[in-house]
């Protein structure tokens, strides 16, 4: 495994060789999960500012605060953790079980014949797109849930947009969208990283592949969670 | 479409996501033509960089920066050492004159501190951007609790050493207290006696028949009453021994002749 990290970032010295590659990964990552992503991100904004407005009227007997709240919320957690989560299941599976079947049917032995390093080949180029990827997905995914929430907001809770935008500022601000992208940047990192192990050290057969990805997903998505929980708490030391 | 043109369109989005957000939090103010002023305090009563600063109860603008300044003097040589500076818009800019005051005031259920500017009169000059301005510091709870903590120490104080005293005037008062009841008791006792009611009725008679008469002699047939008595002891006063005798015998020669 250290083995496999170290390769993996060695890679890196050479990834301006492999800028096609990147460009290539990050539309595979970024381009062709947007739409998915976005709605998704969507739609959890329109749940959380339904559901703190119901909270809140049991709470504390009033819906004024739920611009501050849901804005403040998907900034700092929904925006960042939601994609992340969709890119582990749409992206992190596809690399696992591309890498897999790239091991099975030899083609990474192939490439050490070449005299290619795989590391740099493959795993180098999808953790730089993912990272870049991720990063701007969640930017506009932020921009997008906001935008949504105030959109509900004005139609459900009847909160005027001037006034949502009012209340959103009070509580946020510019810190709480650069750290979601630090988070989205960490993420992106461990997406690829994870997806492309289980594919290196997957087993032979087509039971091999859907085992590494499986496996994949999982550990992804609780490697996610974790530094998702890590990163919180770490911020929350700046305000 | 290439797929770098789709890379591209999705990483300029990705930008103008960050620049759109930096608008909406006024991390990135483009369009807005802001004035500033330093407001000095000594203290700020957790005034923060972001807090909105209002006129007339409406925002106008927020606090931009807060620096210590401990070699700062204002005009009148008083040393302020603290430094807030606000961004105004420039819709409100012209409501803020040279005596407009400068406040930290608490709003809304959270709590939230925000600058309060009162509107100055038309008289008075305006304000330059960037001028230093002194603010009305806060009233101090925290000042104002000691102070209170001191004064209740001060009077415990003060009981304590002299509680002797304390308790020697309590209980003279005490004794006080018991004597006037006393006294109280006996008089009720002596309303009930016989002889005392005949006697307070008869100054009672005695009082409304005072009154009576002198209403009647300050009639106005008392005064006039009054004036001939007057006149005639006027008259009577010359009549002694001589005026007497000389009248009796002339009234007396008169008389035998008659």
């Amino acid at each position: 495994m250290i083995h496999y990290l170290n390769h993996s970032l060695m890679g890196f010295l050479h990834i301006r060789r492999r800028f096609s590659q990147v460009i290539e990964q990050i539309y595979f990552i970024a381009v062709e999960s947007s739409l998915i992503i976005f709605a998704c991100v969507s739609f959890a904004a329109i749940v959380t500012v339904l559901e703190s407005s119901f909270h809140m009227k049991l709470v504390i007997q009033g819906d004024s605060m739920v611009p501050g709240f849901s804005a403040l919320l998907i900034l700092r957690e929904l925006g960042a953790i939601v994609t992340a989560l969709l890119l582990t299941s749409r992206v992190g599976a596809g690399m696992a079980s591309e890498v897999a079947s790239q091991k099975v049917s030899e083609q990474i032995e192939a490439l050490r014949l070449l005299g290619i390093n795989p590391y740099e080949y493959i795993v180098a180029p999808r953790i730089l797109a993912s990272i870049l990827g991720t990063i701007l997905l969640v930017a506009i995914a932020n921009v997008i849930s906001l935008y949504t929430s105030m959109i509900v907001s004005s139609q459900a809770l009847s909160i005027h947009p001037e006034l949502f935008w009012q209340m959103m500022n009070r509580f946020v601000s510019f810190q709480d969208f650069a750290f979601s992208l630090v988070k989205a940047g960490v993420f992106g990192l461990i997406i690829p990283l994870t997806s492309c192990y289980y594919g290196f050290t997957s087993e032979q057969g087509a039971s091999g592949v859907g085992r590494a990805t499986t496996q994949s997903v999982v550990t992804a998505s609780i490697l996610i969670i974790i530094s998702d929980f890590m990163l919180s708490a770490f911020f929350s030391n700046f305000y | 479409m290439k797929i770098e043109t789709k890379v591209g369109i999705l990483s300029l989005t990705g930008v103008l996501a960050v620049v759109l957000f930096a608008y909406w939090v006024g991390v990135l103010q483009p369009f807005s033509e802001s004035y500033n002023l330093k407001v000095m305090y000594n203290y700020a009563g957790g005034i923060e960089v972001g807090s909105p600063v209002r006129v007339m109860g409406i925002k106008v603008g927020k606090v931009t920066a807060i620096d210590f300044t401990p070699n700062y003097k204002s005009e009148s040589s008083e040393q302020v050492q603290l430094q807030v500076t606000i961004g105004l818009s420039k819709s409100a800019w012209a409501t803020i004159k040279k005596d407009s005051r400068f406040y930290i005031n608490l709003a809304g259920v959270i709590g939230e501190k925000f600058l309060e500017i009162s509107p100055g009169t038309l008289e008075s000059g305006e304000l330059t951007s960037g001028q230093h301005i002194r603010g009305e510091d806060p009233p101090r709870i925290d000042q104002l609790i000691s102070q209170s903590y001191g004064l209740a120490g001060k009077m415990i104080e003060l009981i304590e050493k002299n509680e002797g005293t304390v308790v020697n005037t309590i209980a003279q008062l005490d004794k006080l207290l018991t004597n006037f009841n006393k006294t109280m008791q006996l008089l009720d006792k002596t309303r009930q006696n016989k002889d005392v009611e005949r006697l307070v009725n008869n100054a009672v008679v005695i009082s409304d028949n005072l009154a009576y008469l002198t209403t009647q002699m300050r009639g106005k047939k008392a005064e006039e009453t009054y004036e001939l008595l007057h006149k005639l002891l006027w008259r009577l006063e010359p009549l002694d021994k001589d005026a007497i005798k000389k009248f009796f015998q002339e009234e007396g020669v008169r008389a035998r002749i008659l």
